[in-house]
């Protein structure tokens, strides 16, 4: 009779999952809840950008849902497209381009997003950016980089990725990434 | 092995954080890069429109000394032969003054001989020429010669097939952008029977190579008179030119013979066609259509009697000017009075004497705009905005599908409106500064579906990142910008002085903005700009005098003084030299101080200020350079050009 298999040991409970970095498990946005806390130079200010976006005929202040996000990131903040979607209500894809918000409707929104966790400090970044270099050097291939921004987490186009990285390889193809860093976090 | 899975996915975890990272960093550079761009953008679009609003300004005030100033005062005498109505030669007599047979070519002279009749040969070896060479003299008043003859027996409006599986090309504004025609002919081809072109107005004004363009359009529409087609734009209009460079150009390459070249090359543009149209189905024109555009009206006109658009006509209907001047006011301020960013300015009366003249205004000077109706364009103060409900209107009347139309510069050198019914086509690329905006042209077969190629031409070897072409761009409008607030800064001052009553010499940061904003009315946004404009703040404060004081423009020096006729000076730059221009009627360059004083009080009675005849004298003798009693008006203008201390290079 062939020994009892050894029972092999029951794997390890997997550890818990830590929670997905940058995607709140908070439940449905309500812009109700949210307080301003804005100066009024500051609301001026922001209603001169959102003048800027708007894009209706007779200027009636108001922008769509597509422009919400990049009117939020060029007034300073770096939020993901999920917590863009999130405080939008996860509005399907056709209505991006037709939903509207009015600036009453924006400030909440913007509100939230100024509040949210840290967004990244270089140190985080490089950190980051170190997973990729395999030798140590402080270097990174351009290729692997290309592929991992394309194919991961909130993925950029092709032509996105190359304008990202124009100008940022050496003649090797490599990448110092605290000069990308600063290239990047400058603007 | 449990250890190995978990390192693996691990890292898997830790680059999916850093491409999030990364990600989100990007997007955000490139929503603040596009945001700079838009406002880059603005700051060149307000800027122009206001020069071009600055002029219309200018040439009404004209039309009120015509029409109010008894024939004896010297003011109307030094502008009125601009309005002379048609000349009484005949068109033999022409001929003869233009006649390019007693002028010789020297041997010295390197550049392209040209025979006669056009060749494509001598065409394209003109073109190859023009990238290093000028033409001489007379092969240029032959050209035009030829030129003008052909002109004449062509009609108004150019019917033209797309048929027989010919693909045609339309280009838009070229505007003196010799690199952006040339590029287009290597993506293209050269024009041929095989390969027709359209070219749809604004060759000239701006750009520095105006005149080999047109002799280049001019040279391959002789070779092809069938299958080349020009259409006329408002730029091809010899009072506009005074303005806007091309006269400049002319009378800078060719000395001597400037004044009859610039004579002849009016009553070519007037010759132009206004029109071309594929196969009954798609309309070209420079500018756009108005709620009154008849093609069949059009094709019948005399339409070389009709020089400068820009002639003033009679204000005969005041009352109903007035009420029309009112219905604009009521509805800017109920739409807030912005336009696509543009603010526009309520200043100008509409003047609706003669409905000939008016569609011919309307098709070289209009703009679509996306309400419903038809309006005076007082933006540009000619022509009108037409809506999308006028398209469908002109556009079914006529039976055609299609307008296609310039006049207006795009970022990406087309773009569609009125529910794809009208498409503008922009060609010159970096139009307002290098990297603001790309050209593009249109392709079109039999099934008359429009296709796009884009391009940019480039004035360096080193390509630009495109935060670098941004940046490069943004720096030229913020010195345009800043010079704008230079030459405003006493009223700036006094409008800033109305909300510090105290005295400190601090102004909220809402005040600045809006104080700014009525001074130089251009419709941008301060706040946004306030980071590039304004280096420090106290609590919230601006210093500003030591704003203005900033902006670090370098006056020249001279020794004037009445610095209040300085102010003037610069606020006037292009209305001077506009004025200057019109009165050297020989096109000589030079004008005497009599002259001189004449325009200043000429300037001034348009502007409603005094300027006292020894602070005009103290100018006049500060800048004789020649001290011979006669004053070149390009030294002149030069002299008084504001340098911005700040600029790199």
């Amino acid at each position: 009779m062939a020994p009892k298999k050894k029972e092999e040991p029951k794997p390890a409970a997997a550890p818990p999952k830590p929670p997905e970095p940058e995607r709140p498990k908070t439940p449905e946005f309500d812009p109700t809840t949210i307080t301003l806390e804005f100066t009024p130079e500051q609301i001026e200010d922001f209603k001169d950008a959102f003048q800027l976006f708007d894009r209706t005929p007779a200027n009636e202040m108001k922008i769509t849902y597509a422009q919400c996000g990049d009117l939020i990131r060029a007034l300073g903040q770096n939020p993901t497209q999920a917590e863009i979607m999130h405080v939008l209500g996860k509005p399907k894809a056709e209505d991006m381009q037709t939903k509207m918000l009015d600036f009453d409707q924006f400030l909440p929104i913007h509100q939230h997003i100024c509040k949210a966790k840290d967004c990244g400090t270089f140190e985080d970044f490089v950190e980051g950016l170190r997973v990729f270099d395999k030798e140590g050097n402080g270097t990174v291939m351009g290729a692997e980089l290309r592929h991992v921004l394309a194919t991961l987490g909130e993925k950029l186009r092709e032509d996105e990725v190359e304008q990202l990285m124009q100008n940022q390889e050496d003649a090797n193809g490599c990448i110092n990434y605290e000069a990308f860093v600063k290239h990047i976090m400058a603007s | 092995m449990g250890c190995g899975m978990g390192k693996s996915k691990l890292q898997l975890k830790k680059s999916i954080r850093a491409a999030l990272l990364i990600q989100r960093w990007y997007r955000q550079y490139v929503a603040r890069l596009e945001m700079r761009r838009r406002c880059t953008w603005n700051i060149f679009q307000s800027i122009e429109y206001a020069g071009e609003q600055d002029q219309i300004k200018l040439y009404n005030f004209f039309g009120f000394l015509m029409d109010h100033f008894t024939p004896a005062s010297s003011e109307r005498n030094l502008i009125s032969h601009i309005f002379r109505e048609n000349e009484i030669c005949r068109d033999t007599e022409w001929e003869r003054y233009f006649c390019y047979k007693d002028i010789e070519v020297p041997d010295s002279y390197t550049g392209p001989h040209l025979t006669f009749p056009m060749t494509f040969c001598g065409v394209s070896k003109l073109v190859e020429a023009f990238k290093h060479k000028q033409l001489h003299a007379r092969y240029v008043l032959q050209l035009l010669g030829e030129t003008w003859r052909l002109l004449r027996i062509l009609p108004n409006i150019n019917q033209v097939s797309a048929c027989h599986t010919k693909e045609i090309t339309i280009c838009g504004d070229l505007h003196g952008h010799l690199e952006d025609l040339l590029l287009i002919f290597y993506k293209n081809g050269l024009p041929s029977s095989e390969k027709p072109y359209v070219f749809n107005g604004d060759f000239v004004d701006r750009g520095k190579n105006s005149l080999e363009i047109l002799l280049i359009l001019f040279g391959f529409l002789l070779v092809y008179p069938n299958d080349v087609h020009l259409n006329r734009g408002n730029h091809e209009d010899h009072i506009v030119n005074l303005r806007y460079g091309f006269t400049k150009e002319v009378l800078g390459k060719y000395r001597m013979h400037g004044k009859k070249i610039l004579k002849l090359l009016q009553k070519i543009f007037s010759w132009l066609p206004l029109a071309t149209v594929i196969d009954h189905k798609v309309l070209i024109v420079h500018g756009g259509i108005s709620d009154t555009t008849d093609l069949n009206t059009i094709a019948r006109v005399d339409r070389h009697k009709y020089v400068s658009v820009l002639r003033p006509p009679k204000p005969t209907h005041h009352a109903v000017n007035g009420s029309k001047t009112q219905m604009m006011n009521n509805r800017n301020r109920e739409a807030g009075g912005l336009v696509e960013g543009r603010r526009r300015v309520c200043s100008l009366t509409y003047h609706s004497s003669n409905g000939l003249a008016h569609q011919i205004v309307d098709m070289l000077w209009s703009d679509p705009m996306p309400q419903n109706g038809c309006s005076p364009n007082e933006v540009r103060g000619g022509g009108c905005y037409w809506g999308p409900d006028v398209s469908e209107e002109v556009l079914g009347k006529h039976n055609l599908q299609l307008l296609i139309r310039s006049h207006e510069c795009k970022q990406e050198g087309y773009e569609f409106c009125h529910n794809r019914r009208v498409l503008t086509i922009f060609s010159a690329s970096n139009y307002y500064e290098v990297g603001s905006n790309r050209g593009a042209y249109i392709r079109m077969g039999p099934d008359l579906v429009p296709h796009f190629i884009q391009y940019q031409a480039s004035r360096t070897s080193r390509e630009f990142t495109l935060r670098q072409s941004i940046g490069w761009t943004e720096r030229s409008a913020l010195r345009a910008l800043k010079e704008q607030l230079f030459v405003h800064k006493s009223d700036l001052i006094s409008a800033f002085h109305e909300f510090d009553p105290n005295n400190t010499g601090l102004i909220s940061l809402s005040h600045w903005a809006s104080v700014t904003e009525k001074v130089l009315n251009l419709g941008l946004p301060w706040r946004v700009l306030r980071p590039q404009l304004v280096s420090s703040t106290r609590y919230g404060m601006v210093d500003y005098h030591q704003w203005i004081r900033e902006l670090s423009i370098t006056e020249p020096k001279l020794e004037i003084s009445d610095n209040s006729i300085l102010e003037t000076m610069y606020k006037n730059h292009s209305n001077l030299e506009t004025i200057f221009r019109i009165i050297d009627t020989d096109h000589s360059g030079l004008i005497s101080f009599e002259e001189f004083r004449q325009t200043w009080k000429l300037l001034s009675s348009h502007l409603k200020t005094e300027i006292s005849d020894k602070a005009i004298a103290d100018l006049a003798q500060s800048i004789d350079f020649n001290k011979d009693g006669s004053i070149d008006i390009n030294e002149f203008m030069e002299a008084f050009r504001l340098v911005d201390l700040s600029a790199h290079s």
